[in-house]
């Protein structure tokens, strides 16, 4: 077994993933509770916003803080669009095919991007907070990371007081629970939900650009990244931001430090399958889980 | 009726096509224009005539793997560009080479038929300038059956066993087995051996295990989901792996490879342990990307030549060729496309010395199987149509951006600790190849 200090380098890295686990599962929550869309194209849209600020920087020389803003604008735009879009054609069909209509849009993206920024070219984002790190314990701690966990804590509470203390989160607090009923009260929910749909993307761009800079610039990778925050989001059940800030830390952290343990390291890509299967079975004891947009009954 | 569409469908519809045009102008399409407007005559590709072929095309296949984490298509893609030129230089005798390549999943059901789509429903007449990671392990009794000789480069142990194969590179075993001797050579402790879970990971750690236990070096071997990896944490398991004064040998492709590298960086532990890479590491993007942090503390086995500081008139035509007809070698220079390209030549090579010029799968593996004493810059010694032809190579380093060649390493013999080298050194000095 090894030693503590064997774990402590894997505790910042954990952090920092569960931090932007957090943001995306936050964005996915609460377009989830606002629109009833599971957006499962979270990860290749944060993903295109990052190869696009990579061309930015290295085909156009657009200075690097212009193209990180891009990513995250594009991850708002390109998913206010399709919400504008799909989100109407689809909003009377079944949450299943809300979320089908999505990885429909995540393969698509993804296609794009194989063939727009081929696999074989090396690439990469280094943000500037990259450089300057700090020594905690045996661990070095970049402040990249320490972003990252801030921005997912930050994230969490700010898009919790939004919700609760603002007209448009109490709007989308009642589309969640209730839509026909919350448009006959004269809300306006295409204006409401817009707004769900470019709030979420933007968290898309943002986690997009730190994951390329944390993990890796690679469509793939970025794209299929969705199941650490759909694990995340699945064991807070789709509703509750706290939990899904809770499991994006778990599984970020748990995903890390089982790596220097010999014996189970192949195994770490289980992580949030497992936790989240655990977290699921331990929640239908006594409720039954739905995929229905009113979460658990 | 005709159907007006209001704001707001117009407005997103708008918004769309500039998201589009952006995207697609941020790609930087403009990279290609005009490349083939330039004429490639004068080059010396083929005959080298500058007049472009126009007989009867003779179909060469491939296959390559391209799959997420592992896209081996600039190799095929090179050979290709080569056979561009040829065919703008007076192909083979008139006749223009047109190139057949499918691609793998690592699917070794899908990959047998396509082994037998080439060569029985394309009818192609020979195999020049596939690279996939399970090929040789599911066709090459197949390829041995149908008498096709197959030009390659390499990746599965039937590669450099089979007979009816012949690679232009070492692979990732032999390569790894330079890297590692390099390693020990620099004095380490310990050896991480770190690679891809693809299939073939035992064979390809095998010689550096024999290499290590020789040189009584301990050495632990990891494995990484190369789809799905997280850089600081694969650096950080490498390095505790390695422990003091040990060494890390990285065996991925350079996107992977810089992935692990950049995460080393931001945990500062560049100069933890000695970090050597395989060939595959042996690019300027890499070093680019690595930039001056890495100066001299990444050692990559190099299996080709290095582009940059050889004037070679192989390395200047492979320049030459690769910025008119490369479009598609979306890796740029490095050893894929070096390999592509020896590849191309060697099937060229092969073609022309038909004398009977008459372009059949038993005139065309007849001339792939005759080829011997190939020299070029590429490499450290002549090419010859064997399992292991290329067995002596380079050692690189970054260096403000750039590979540059290690100053004074010369060429390293891979060594014969690891078997089929032991075999194919006794082979070349009883045939004098």
């Amino acid at each position: 077994m090894p030693s503590w200090s064997n774990f402590q380098p894997f505790i910042p890295i954990g952090l920092a993933a569960g931090g932007v686990y957090a943001l995306s599962g936050v964005g996915m929550v609460v377009l989830y509770r606002a629109t009833g869309v599971l957006n499962l194209a979270f990860g290749a849209i944060g993903a295109m916003g990052a190869l696009i600020a990579w061309s930015m920087i290295n085909t156009w020389h657009v200075p690097a803080g212009i193209a990180y803003v891009a990513c995250i604008l594009f991850g708002g735009v390109a998913t206010l669009l399709y919400g504008m879009v799909f989100g109407r054609l689809l909003a009377a069909r079944d949450p299943l095919v809300k979320a089908a209509a999505t990885l429909g849009l995540a393969l698509l993206m993804l296609g794009v991007m194989n063939r727009l920024w081929p696999a074989q070219v090396t690439r990469s984002i280094t943000l500037p907070t990259d450089n300057t790190a700090f020594t905690f314990g045996d661990a070095s701690v970049d402040w990249t990371q320490v972003i990252a966990v801030g921005f997912g804590v930050v994230m969490t509470v700010g898009t919790a007081i939004f919700l609760r203390v603002t007209k448009i989160g109490t709007a989308m607090r009642a589309l969640a629970d209730d839509r026909e009923i919350t448009a006959t009260l004269g809300v306006p929910v295409r204006r409401v939900e817009a707004a769900a749909w470019f709030g979420s993307g933007l968290l898309a761009g943002a986690a997009g650009l730190l994951l390329a800079d944390l993990v890796t610039l690679a469509s793939d990778g970025l794209t299929f990244i969705v199941i650490f925050t759909l694990s995340a989001a699945l064991i807070a059940r789709l509703r509750s931001l706290t939990v899904t800030f809770v499991a994006a830390m778990v599984i970020g952290l748990v995903d890390n430090l089982i790596t220097p343990i010999n014996s189970i390291t192949n195994f770490r890509d289980m992580t949030p399958f497992v936790l989240a299967i655990a977290a699921l079975l331990f929640f239908s004891r006594e409720r039954q889980y739905s995929f229905a947009r009113g979460g658990i009954r | 009726m005709r159907k007006h569409f209001g704001w707001r469908v117009r407005i997103p519809v708008a918004m769309l096509v500039v998201a589009v045009g952006l995207t697609i102008a941020a790609t930087g399409f403009s990279k290609t224009s005009g490349a083939h407007a330039v004429k490639a005559a004068g080059l010396a590709c083929g005959l080298g005539t500058g007049q472009k072929a126009t007989g009867t095309p003779i179909k060469i296949g491939a296959i390559a793997v391209k799959q997420a984490g592992t896209d081996f298509t600039d190799i095929p893609n090179m050979a290709n560009a080569y056979f561009q030129c040829v065919n703008d230089n007076g192909g083979i005798y008139g006749h223009p080479i047109v190139q057949d390549l499918l691609t793998d999943q690592t699917d070794p059901g899908a990959l047998a038929a396509d082994a037998k789509q080439l060569i029985e429903t394309d009818h192609v007449v020979g195999i020049a300038g596939s690279s996939d990671i399970i090929d040789c392990a599911v066709n090459s009794a197949y390829y041995k059956k149908m008498h096709f000789n197959v030009l390659e480069a390499g990746i599965a142990e039937q590669c450099y066993s089979s007979p009816a194969e012949a690679p232009v590179n070492m692979g990732p075993r032999y390569s790894a087995d330079g890297a590692t001797q390099t390693a020990i050579a620099l004095h380490a402790k310990k050896i991480a051996f770190d690679q891809s879970n693809v299939p073939g990971t035992q064979y390809n750690l095998g010689g550096s295990k024999l290499i290590a236990k020789a040189a009584h070096v301990p050495i632990q071997f990891l494995t990484e989901d190369a789809a799905n990896i997280n850089g600081e944490t694969a650096a950080e398991k490498e390095v505790q792996a390695a422990g003091p004064g040990g060494a890390v040998v990285l065996v991925f492709t350079p996107p992977v490879a810089l992935q692990i590298l950049q995460g080393a960086q931001h945990l500062g532990l560049e100069n933890k342990v000695i970090w050597t890479c395989a060939t595959p590491c042996n690019t300027d993007f890499l070093a680019t990307a690595l930039g001056s942090a890495w100066n001299h503390k990444l050692y990559v086995n190099a299996e080709m030549n290095l582009i940059s500081q050889d004037n070679g008139p192989n390395s200047v035509l492979y320049q030459k060729v690769l910025k008119l007809y490369g479009s598609n070698v979306a890796g740029g220079i490095g050893s894929f496309s070096q390999f592509g390209f020896l590849l191309g030549q060697l099937a060229v090579k092969g073609l022309l010395s038909i004398k009977s010029k008459v372009y059949t799968p038993q005139t065309v593996n007849a001339a792939f199987k005759a080829l011997k004493n190939f020299k070029t810059d590429f490499l450290c010694k002549p090419w010859y149509f064997g399992p292991l032809p290329n067995n002596t190579d380079f050692t690189v380093y970054p260096q403000d951006g750039k590979m540059v060649l290690v100053p004074k390493s010369g060429c390293l013999p891979i060594s014969t600790v690891d078997p089929l080298v032991k075999q194919v050194r006794a082979y070349e000095k009883a045939h004098h190849v």
